[in-house]
């Protein structure tokens, strides 16, 4: 007996620490969180996120990857360190064609790789050359899709020729004749950038767009099978595999490398920062084939290069002296660490043993005991969006005025006091974050009684026509999430605001994550999927507003709209930059009218930063390029609070 | 006994090729694949992935292979890192894993069974209710809550000890996640070694010694002990397996590049080469310790014989 009265008093002594310890986490306003001892030299220690897929720059996806890849490799452009905006790198200066369709990098003459080989346009051609051949199977490939025929290559698909005469049938045939379900793309202005060498290839790639089709005899037949006409555009005729060399990338000489996209691509300059775009060195490529991205064997492009990599415990790189900026490449070494659990990231930031963090690193329970008043704690709007997706396939769903009930009738502004740091958003690019891009205001104004007149249109009326929620078929729907305590809450609070609104309740499903997305991918959910989150790519409407013209709907909610596709392609044949931003607007709009997705929340970035850490700074995408950052050993010069962002200059 | 040890062995063959078996059908039984993510994946993309990794043969086909492998011991290559072998990924986690949890056990061998027997020689006395409280605390509080304390009390609040990540070995990033693993094995061992004890110095043979006029001393250490932990020594094989193949909530609190991580990861991001060989690494792992255990129960207690 007395042997567990002791026990329980232990535990009761053990859960009181417990409870006070997490009642007292230290954090007042106008402070640092924990130890501010700066490591010796210009050495950074930075939490990078998960575990890399891989260190090959075409071959990862995520952000994690992206931010080390930023070290090892660079593109022909750079991110802005405040704004993100492409900033000259590997290419001094650019130039474009009047519809943006075609664009001219100037390389500069002195850039090195970091075993001392010179960096010429034909590494960026052969690099990505690589990075879309099928083999390679890169996830990201797509990224590059906009360079004409890199999506033929990238899918295998081959051109169509007459033996006879060798002439390539053209996409134009299979449309003209009645859309051959290969919706060819508009076709680009003839005249290409002024005054650069005009080459063979040159006048090749700027021929009317060859009609492709895929390679693999099962698929072409699947294609053929939909469609007599094309069927008998390839009866008699020869198929030629497109080939690397084939898509619309030239070296026009040593230092000029030339771009010809299929169609009007105004946001190509933010491809080119993307890690799919940043120079690889092909001698070493080809000779070590899938291990040349090893400790030992890797040469990089970029400020840094890799000197260790231990998965699961750390990468380190060390400075780059063939870089040709290394005169002002400050740090001398970064170590990545890759950690998954935020609690011990915020113990290692305590302790001091790093010295910033990757965003959402921050637990929301410790920005609720005051972390957020830290004056190291670096809270800006991220070019990111939150949103619910909707199965307009199956379903209540897929009336489009049930889709907008739904959205209308939750109150943003209260999810937005409800979750920590993120904002309340109603349309589906984030506001205030894209210089000069204004989007409609959405669904940011809840309309309870609009989305119940809509509800009652849609069938679910009693007899006074008034929308009944007795009549609408509740258990048919489902808040499916994937398993996280954050998509928990905020599916939970939805719930209940459309209990409260609309008196109608929708179950709740947990699934774990993969199973979510192999769901959502195949639209096998009901009615609404809850938990998606997109980061921009690039600093343009398009990366999100882009999301929605995948022919066939891949887009987790089926919905594809041709005349919505249309909107988009005609602002990218805008060259405006403010009156494609308002056509841009104008799909959004239309976007939101079809609600195929419940605009939420606005992320923040939300991470730590020591005030010794320099040139580093909360943009929107927490994308550091590392070239910018030092370690500031003098505290009276240290960050006390957000650093400056409105300058200009792109280090302080 | 050496009979005995070479059926055990060649039992323990087929039954991990089930256990792989099994494992590979639920891969593919479970939802999700290794390369959808937060973007559906444009279908083009998604059949040059699929070619890649052999996914678009008929499974048998895939099947043979992976067996295939697993005969010759290569497990191949990791879906999810991409130029990384399975087997390179094991033998650089289970040393991690295996050294904190060849420490912890260690120490708690050593606390659980000095706490257990002073427990049991003083019955119902002060001494015997602390340990067998502490070891009730040690039991009812989770390495997930003992962890977070530590690092806590050690690494934020004294700055004595690093709060996480591995330092090698031996370092002092050790101590913490030795300490919070080996927190419940102490307690499960104090109160096996105790009743294990009680009973064995309430037997005839103990008695016997005692008769005989030895020292208390050597009854205990020479007679009981041997007896009193039978108990423990069954416990300890499954008990190290577990703690070799990793652990998945202190390696994480700790992050610490250990075999248990990649597990967790790999079932999360369904990569099926990684998954199968750290599965067939453990259930061997559990098989031979078991046997282990059975050989050393003919060596302890007299009373078994093979």
């Amino acid at each position: 007996m007395t042997g567990t009265k002791t026990a329980r008093l232990l535990t009761l002594a053990a859960s009181a620490a417990l409870l006070l310890s997490a009642c007292a986490p230290q954090i007042g306003k106008s402070q640092f969180f924990g130890k501010l001892v700066p490591p010796e030299g210009q050495v950074l220690r930075y939490i990078s996120g998960s575990e890399l897929e891989s260190l090959d720059p075409q071959m990862s996806s995520g952000q994690n990857e992206a931010r080390i890849n930023i070290a090892m490799f660079e593109g022909l452009t750079e991110y802005n360190p405040k704004t993100l905006e492409p900033i000259p790198a590997i290419a001094e200066r650019w130039t474009n064609n009047s519809d943006a369709s075609e664009f001219v990098f100037f390389l500069r003459h002195d850039a090195k790789f970091s075993n001392g080989d010179p960096i010429t346009a034909r590494d960026f051609v052969y690099t990505l050359r690589r990075g879309l051949r099928p083999e390679l199977a890169s996830r990201v490939s797509f990224m590059a899709w906009d360079i004409k025929y890199a999506q033929a290559l990238n899918e295998g698909r081959a051109f169509v020729r007459d033996p006879k005469t060798g002439r390539f049938v053209l996409a134009s045939e299979a449309t003209e004749h009645g859309g051959a379900g290969e919706a060819a793309a508009p076709a680009p202005a003839k005249a290409g950038v002024e005054g650069v060498p005009d080459t063979d290839f040159n006048r090749l790639i700027h021929e009317p767009e060859r009609l492709t089709v895929p390679f693999d005899e099962k698929e072409r037949a699947k294609k053929t099978k939909a469609s007599p006409k094309l069927a008998g555009l390839i009866a008699g005729k020869e198929l030629v595999p497109v080939r690397p060399e084939d898509i619309g990338v030239e070296a026009v000489d040593d230092y000029t490398l030339r771009f010809t996209l299929r169609q009007p691509t105004p946001y190509f300059l933010g491809l080119t920062q993307h890690q799919f775009f940043r120079v690889i060195p092909e001698k070493v490529v080809e000779r070590y084939g899938v291990n040349w991205s090893k400790p030992g064997n890797m040469v990089c492009s970029g400020t840094h290069m890799l000197a260790e990599h231990k998965p699961y415990n750390q990468i380190v790189v060390v400075k780059n002296p063939y870089y040709w900026d290394a005169a002002n490449v400050h740090l001398d070494k970064i170590i990545f660490y890759p950690i998954e659990e935020q609690t011990t990231m915020m113990n290692l930031y305590k302790a001091g043993e790093v010295d910033a963090t990757y965003n959402h690193s921050v637990p929301a329970s410790w920005l609720r005991a005051g972390l957020r008043y830290s004056k190291d704690y670096m809270d800006a709007p991220e070019n990111g969006s939150q949103y619910w997706q909707l199965n307009t396939k199956k379903g209540p769903t897929t009336d489009k005025r049930v889709r907008k009930a739904l959205a209308m009738s939750i109150d943003r502004k209260a999810l937005e006091g409800f979750r920590v740091v993120s904002k309340a958003m109603g349309g589906f690019v984030p506001d205030g974050i894209i210089p000069g891009y204004k989007g409609p205001p959405g669904f940011i104004k809840p309309d309870v009684e609009g989305a119940k007149r809509l509800l009652a249109e849609a069938g679910y009326k009693d007899a006074s026509g008034k929308f009944d929620p007795a009549k609408f078929p509740a258990n048919e729907l489902e808040i499916t999430f994937n398993t996280s305590e954050s998509n928990r809450q905020v599916a939970e609070f939805i719930q209940n605001q459309w209990k409260q609104n609309l008196g109608v309740t929708i179950a709740l499903r947990s699934v774990e994550t993969k199973t979510y997305f192999g769901m959502r991918a195949r639209l096998d959910y009901k009615g609404i999927a809850a938990g998606a989150g997109w980061s921009g790519d690039y600093m343009d409407p398009y990366t999100f507003l882009g999301l929605f013209v995948t022919e066939g709907g891949d887009n987790g909610t089926g919905w594809f709209d041709p005349a919505y596709a249309k909107m988009l392609t005609e602002a990218n044949h805008e060259a405006d930059r403010a009156k494609r931003f308002q056509m841009l607007a104008k799909a959004e709009e239309y976007l939101l009218d079809n609600a195929p997705v419940i605009p939420l929340l606005k992320p923040a970035t939300s991470w730590m930063k020591k005030p010794y850490v320099k040139g580093m700074y909360p943009n929107p995408g927490t994308l550091h390029a590392w070239k910018f950052v030092y370690i500031e050993h003098d505290s009276a010069k240290w960050d006390q609070g957000m650093p400056d962002m409105t300058t200009p200059e792109l280090a302080d | 006994m050496f009979r005995f040890v070479v059926r055990r062995l060649l039992v323990t063959l087929p039954m991990v090729l089930v256990v792989i078996t099994l494992t590979w059908a639920l891969i593919r039984l479970a939802p999700g694949n290794f390369y959808q993510g937060e973007r559906p994946l444009p279908p083009g993309i998604e059949r040059n992935i699929r070619a890649r990794y052999g996914l678009d043969q008929p499974w048998y086909v895939q099947y043979g292979k992976v067996m295939g492998n697993i005969l010759r011991l290569d497990f191949g290559s990791s879906l999810r890192f991409e130029n990384e072998t399975v087997n390179d990924i094991l033998r650089r986690t289970v040393p991690v894993s295996a050294s904190i949890g060849a420490l912890a056990y260690l120490l708690a061998l050593v606390v659980g069974i000095t706490m257990g027997t002073l427990a049991a020689l003083r019955q119902n006395s002060a001494t015997d209710y602390a340990a067998m409280g502490l070891s009730m605390l040690g039991i009812s509080v989770p390495n997930f809550v003992l962890g977070p304390i530590l690092v806590l009390v050690f690494s934020l609040s004294l700055y004595w000890l690093p709060p996480a990540r591995w330092g090698g070995f031996p370092s002092w990033n050790l101590v913490l996640p030795v300490l919070t693993l080996s927190a419940v094995y102490t307690a499960y061992i104090a109160r096996l070694t105790r009743a294990g004890m009680l009973e064995v110095l309430r037997s005839d043979y103990i008695r016997t010694a005692r008769a005989k006029g030895l020292t208390e001393r050597q009854v205990v250490v020479r007679h009981a002990l041997r007896g009193g932990l039978l108990p423990v020594v069954s416990f300890t094989g499954p008990a190290l397996a577990i703690l070799i193949t990793g652990t998945v909530v202190v390696e994480r609190i700790f992050a610490m590049p250990g075999l248990g991580n990649y597990f967790i990861n790999a079932n999360l991001s369904r990569d099926e080469p990684l998954i199968l060989g750290i599965v067939a690494f453990a259930s061997v792992m559990v098989l031979v310790f078991n046997l282990l255990v059975d050989v050393a129960y003919g060596f302890i207690d007299p009373r078994i014989r093979y």
